[in-house]
């Protein structure tokens, strides 16, 4: 590193001025290859999100998708080829960089081997764990900025 | 790649915390444990490529997007994107959002009692060329209130977001405006320790890029962290 790289600012309330562009369009039925993840991103008294955006990057894939008004996110993507996992960064109001985490699809038991989790405390591997849903390739996976059920953030 | 100790703690000083309690909705969203190391791992992915086809005619020019002449003092925008070794970042989407010149978003939530300007939306969006080197013109945006504390308002800015190699180097960061007096108060600019990172945030105003009787021409430089460079330490809450 010879330069210091720029300062990161917030990407406040409006972002969606300027990111609605790559923002994945809704859409509540994947394609037979695709998984539907979904879920909601509280702050630290338990209320919903509206102003945050996903970002979900993975060796074959990069999408994003904003929180709507009751703070529910909704993302159609396809299985990573060399991974168990997609790296998530979440930008938001309030926050002055993005955060880190990961979501992985399934249960933690499936992914027990895998080094990221090891890192992790395991009563907290469950936050990066997007549960299966009742239909064929949705996963249900929420996020918890503070609290008892705090998700993992990584180093960024 | 292995940086040091030094590297480490200029890096982490040009960067805001989490928390940042004079940014008052920083309390509520700001992790409370300590982040987790990563594997290198994270360096592997490396992005989305973005061509020149997917930006749209008028999207550098913010100014044209409508059948009339937004209000306001109009601007260009010029500036080099490298990485943190100093070499250009080739083909790098930016994404620019920003306020009126009477400092209104046009978003639904932007209560601001301030007028809306019909030839003007705040969106644009370009791509950086073999120099890394990016233009784009749009208008000077004006301040605006917001209820952070007492008295508040933002200086003038327009809202950056990048993508570089990969995940590491995506930056999302303002760009302010020379000489603004705001710029003190404002706990955003603020929240970054190092005073000459806070400094790099704001343009300089540039006599070769302004054009007579057209409009006035404002630098600035953004530098990315190379995909190779180790994750910020953070162990603060």
């Amino acid at each position: 590193m010879k330069f210091i790289p720029t300062g990161s600012q917030t990407v406040g309330p409006f972002f969606s001025i300027g990111l609605d562009t790559l923002c994945q369009q809704p859409a509540m039925s994947p394609s037979p290859d695709a998984v539907l993840v979904q879920g909601t991103i509280f702050d630290g008294e338990n209320a919903p999100i509206p102003d945050a955006v996903f970002e979900f990057w993975s060796d074959n894939e990069f999408v994003r998708a904003a929180t709507n008004e009751d703070g529910n996110f909704f993302a159609v993507l396809k299985q990573p080829v060399n991974s168990l996992y997609f790296d998530v960064l979440i930008f938001m109001r309030g926050l002055m960089r993005p955060v880190l985490t990961r979501v992985y699809l399934g249960d933690e038991r499936t992914f027990k081997e895998e080094t990221s989790l090891q890192r992790v405390p395991p009563e907290r591997r469950n936050t990066l764990c997007a549960r299966a849903g009742e239909t064929k390739n949705h996963f249900s996976w929420d996020v918890h900025m503070q609290g008892d059920r705090e998700t993992v953030f990584f180093e960024f | 790649m292995t940086h040091s100790a030094e590297d480490r703690r200029v890096l982490l000083a040009s960067q805001p915390p989490y928390l940042h309690p004079p940014y008052v909705s920083s309390k509520k969203r700001a992790p409370a444990r300590p982040l987790v190391a990563l594997p290198s791992a994270l360096a592997s992915f490396k992005g989305p490529v973005f061509g020149q086809d997917s930006l749209q005619p008028g999207d550098c020019d913010l100014t044209k997007q409508h059948s009339g002449e937004p209000l306001g003092e109009r601007i260009i925008v010029i500036g080099k994107v490298t990485d943190d070794d100093g070499h250009p970042v080739r083909g790098a989407l930016i994404e620019i959002w920003q306020a009126n010149a009477a400092g209104r978003y046009k978003h639904k939530n932007d209560s601001h009692a301030a007028p809306l300007d019909p030839n003007f939306s705040g969106c644009g969006r370009v791509i950086t060329d073999n120099e890394g080197r990016y233009s784009f013109v749009s208008i000077k945006p004006g301040a605006y209130p917001w209820r952070n504390h007492e008295n508040a308002w933002r200086p003038a800015h327009i809202h950056f977001s990048l993508f570089g190699a990969g995940i590491l180097s995506r930056l999302v960061t303002q760009m302010y405006f020379p000489n603004d007096p705001l710029l003190p108060f404002d706990p955003i600019y603020n929240s970054i320790p190092d005073e000459s990172a806070r400094q790099r945030l704001v343009s300089q105003f540039d006599w070769a890029t302004t054009q007579p009787e057209h409009a006035l021409g404002y630098r600035f430089d953004v530098i990315l962290r190379g995909n190779r460079s180790t994750p910020m330490e953070n162990t603060r809450p």
